[in-house]
């Protein structure tokens, strides 16, 4: 009897032991999703806080172009109010659509080429676009973990009881869209 | 999941201990040898002795404390002790090819889930990188000034993929602590060499033990570099194509470091391993098997490529053949860097009575007439207005910019105006908009002579071939002949006299050069002409003149 209560209670310790074990990590994985997105968030912040500036300095010299630039302008509203993240991902993939459709009308402009102003925003846009195709990646990466976690047994039943919900990816519909508005100038 | 850096700490205190382990077994065995030999030579003359057990402790506590002295002397300060022996220099914040290599780690930064990481660039024509790492996590990645500007963004993206997979992947800091370690040695035997020769007395008895000690502790080092496996390159690919999701172009980077000069020689001869590539081009290197496998710290390159061009489909041929064809420039090549505004680039200002001018920008800010009550009139208009009212000038009259000015203001050695900036092929640099002279530190000279961006006017062209002709026709006395007033400039940067002199006697352009700042003053064209011969000097030096 003493021993058939020792085996029961060694195996709700095993059990209670694993419960918190794979809670923890589902917990863990959760806070890095987090931490990805928040890097992504920062990533976009920083692209809409250059795009004035581009649009500022090229202005003087596409007076012809007011369309393009006034799309551009739109698009970055759009993103900016823009929440959740399936409507956040398309309006960014907007933004980032317009803002090609702009390097390509820059390119007709050779005195917009050569200025050096002009040169190191696309510098940093670039760069910006690539940062955020990169934060996307890692993003994607720690969602795909995390939302197996929840998918295969046994964790599923700790993630169910807890409620654990699965995470939406930042997805893009346009495949070569990663470095995107790098134009070879 | 192995490789996002929050999960690579626990591994790395493992190995680092097991690398001191190593040390301190290292510096025992050195000890009880010595206390070997001490016993047998001096010691009672009958027979053959092995140290009592006291002893070897004494020499267990001497090599602890002798390990520990190491290893405290050659982990402080680690990135800047190997940085400075590699000649790696911090980026220079205003230098657009810089500015984009920063840009570049960021990325991979993010990629990697965020983290920091510090650029850094050797001055070199050679094509390399590396990757250092200290126990605070603190990181650098460096690259080679002919890497930047041989290889177009993606491929150089890959490049630091590669290094930022050494990083995340945690062997970094275990290299990075064997390099320093090993460096040591090094110091000392090159110091003992010289000491050897200087002395020939009593003392160089002592010195020869010393050395031979020290000898074979080189050797044991040595053989401490092997502790790192070739196969963490390997791995750092993978990391790097994991990243950037790019294979063909960490090919591309990797055929093209390896069809040219790597830098050999130019580096510290025991810190190889921190670079994607050997410096010292080595057949072991290229060699497969178990010996190779132990005694080489790097892959073939041709195995490397290998997986990445199959990774990515396409074949060897293909991509020498590809890059062959390759026609990319970068984009500083084609920007003229004018101003960047529509707006007046020069202003006549009212000051003491009359109108002066017309000043640059610059010169406005250095001149010290600038107030915001001040009253200009743009060159070329007769509009006057205060200075706040003018767009351009308002940027430049808010407080931080004026701080910011004042304190590099450079003068003109002839014109006594101060000097504008100006960006040469992406490095800023101070020239004087009077008489377009152009002064440069050493050091920015060398990322100029590296980069081939600018285009020469013929006039220019025909300059540079007289200038050559000049020095081959007058070649019996030319290195003899001193040119006339050879210290007549002011130095723009510390004010001392400057020496005109030949760029070098190769390339005899000649310049002004600051013999304690090391700054260079080059007169109109002067610059232009010495990086025409410097480009073309297959051109110029394929006779037997060179």
């Amino acid at each position: 009897m003493v021993v058939i209560l020792i085996v029961l209670l060694a195996l709700v310790v095993l059990l209670l032991g694993w419960f918190f074990f794979a809670y923890n990590s589902l917990v863990r994985l959760k806070i890095r999703v987090d931490n990805a997105w928040s890097q992504i968030d920062v990533q976009l912040k920083r692209r809409h806080d250059l795009i004035p500036n581009l649009v500022e300095s090229v202005k003087g010299y596409m007076a012809y172009e007011k369309d393009t630039l006034e799309r551009v302008i739109k698009a970055r509203t759009q993103a900016i109010d823009a929440s959740g993240i399936k409507d956040k991902a398309q309006a960014e993939n907007f933004l980032s659509q317009t803002l090609r459709s702009l390097f390509a009308v820059v390119e007709r402009y050779p005195d917009l080429k050569a200025n050096q102003n002009v040169l190191s925003l696309q510098e940093e846009l670039t760069s910006t676009e690539n940062k955020i195709s990169f934060a996307r990646q890692y993003y994607n990466d720690e969602v795909g973990r995390y939302n197996t976690l929840i998918e295969v047994v046994p964790t599923n039943i700790v993630a169910g009881a807890a409620g654990f919900a699965k995470r939406d990816f930042f997805e893009i519909e346009d495949k070569t869209q990663r470095e995107a508005p790098k134009v070879q100038l | 999941m192995p490789f996002s850096f929050i999960d690579i700490e626990e591994k790395k205190t493992r190995l680092l201990g097991c690398l001191f382990f190593f040390v301190i077994f290292f510096y025992f065995l050195t000890a009880y040898l010595v206390l070997l030999i001490l016993r047998n030579a001096f010691g009672p003359r009958d027979g053959f002795f092995w140290p009592s057990g006291m002893s070897v402790l004494a020499a267990f506590g001497i090599a602890l404390f002798v390990a520990l002295l190491h290893w405290a002397t050659s982990t402080s300060h680690l990135i800047e002790k190997l940085s400075l022996s590699i000649g790696a220099m911090e980026l220079d914040a205003k230098d657009f090819y810089h500015k984009g290599l920063q840009n570049i780690i960021d990325e991979v930064g993010v990629a990697v889930g965020g983290r920091r990481i510090t650029g850094m660039v050797i001055p070199s024509v050679s094509l390399n990188a590396f990757a250092l790492e200290d126990f605070q996590g603190r990181a650098v990645i460096g690259v080679t000034e002919g890497l930047l500007t041989r290889l177009n963004r993606s491929q150089l993206e890959a490049v630091v993929g590669h290094e930022a997979g050494h990083i995340v992947s945690g062997d970094c800091v275990t290299t990075t602590v064997t390099c320093a370690l090993a460096e040591l040695y090094d110091e000392l035997f090159s110091r003992l060499k010289a000491g050897m020769q200087r002395s020939r007395g009593r003392g160089s008895v002592l010195i020869l033990a010393l050395f031979l000690i020290i000898f074979f502790m080189r050797f044991l080092s040595t053989l401490l570099r092997y502790f790192i496996s070739r196969q963490k390159e390997y791995r750092a690919d993978a990391v790097s194509v994991r990243l950037t999701r790019n294979p063909l172009s960490l090919a591309e980077a990797l055929s093209l470091i390896s069809t040219n000069w790597r830098g050999g020689g130019a580096s510290g001869e025991r810190l190889e391993s921190i670079f994607i590539v050997n410096p010292n081009f080595s057949r072991l290197d290229e060699k497969q098997g178990v010996f190779s496998d132990v005694f080489s710290t790097h892959p073939p390159i041709a195995e490397r490529i290998r997986i990445l061009t199959d990774m990515a489909h396409v074949d060897t041929k293909t991509l020498e053949e590809h890059l062959k064809n390759d026609t990319w420039v970068s984009p500083v090549a084609q920007a003229e860097f004018t101003q960047a505004d529509g707006g007046p680039s020069a202003w006549r200002v009212f000051a003491d009575q009359e109108w002066k001018g017309p000043f640059g920008l610059e010169e406005l800010q250095a001149s010290g007439l600038l107030t915001p009550e001040t009253w200009v009139k743009p060159e070329g208009s007769e509009k006057v207005a205060h200075a706040y009212e003018d767009e351009t000038l308002l940027s430049v009259l808010s407080p931080q910019a004026t701080e910011k000015k004042t304190k590099e203001e450079f003068a003109c050695p002839h014109c006594r105006t101060a000097l504008g900036e100006l960006y040469y092929e992406g490095v800023p640099l101070q020239k004087c908009s009077h008489c377009d002279g152009v002064f440069a530190p050493s050091h920015k000279i060398s990322r100029i002579l590296i980069r081939k961006d600018k285009t020469f006017d013929p006039e220019i062209v025909r300059m540079a071939e007289a200038t050559i002709r000049e020095r081959d026709r007058r070649v019996d006395g030319f290195y003899k002949q001193k040119p006339v007033n050879a210290w007549v400039l002011d130095c723009p940067q510390c004010g001392r006299k400057m020496r005109r002199q030949f760029f070098v006697y190769s390339y005899p352009v000649e310049i002004d050069r600051c013999v304690y700042c090391e700054g260079i003053w080059f007169d109109r064209q002067e610059l232009e002409i010495l990086q025409y011969i410097y480009e073309n000097k297959e051109h110029f030096f394929d006779d037997s003149s060179f």
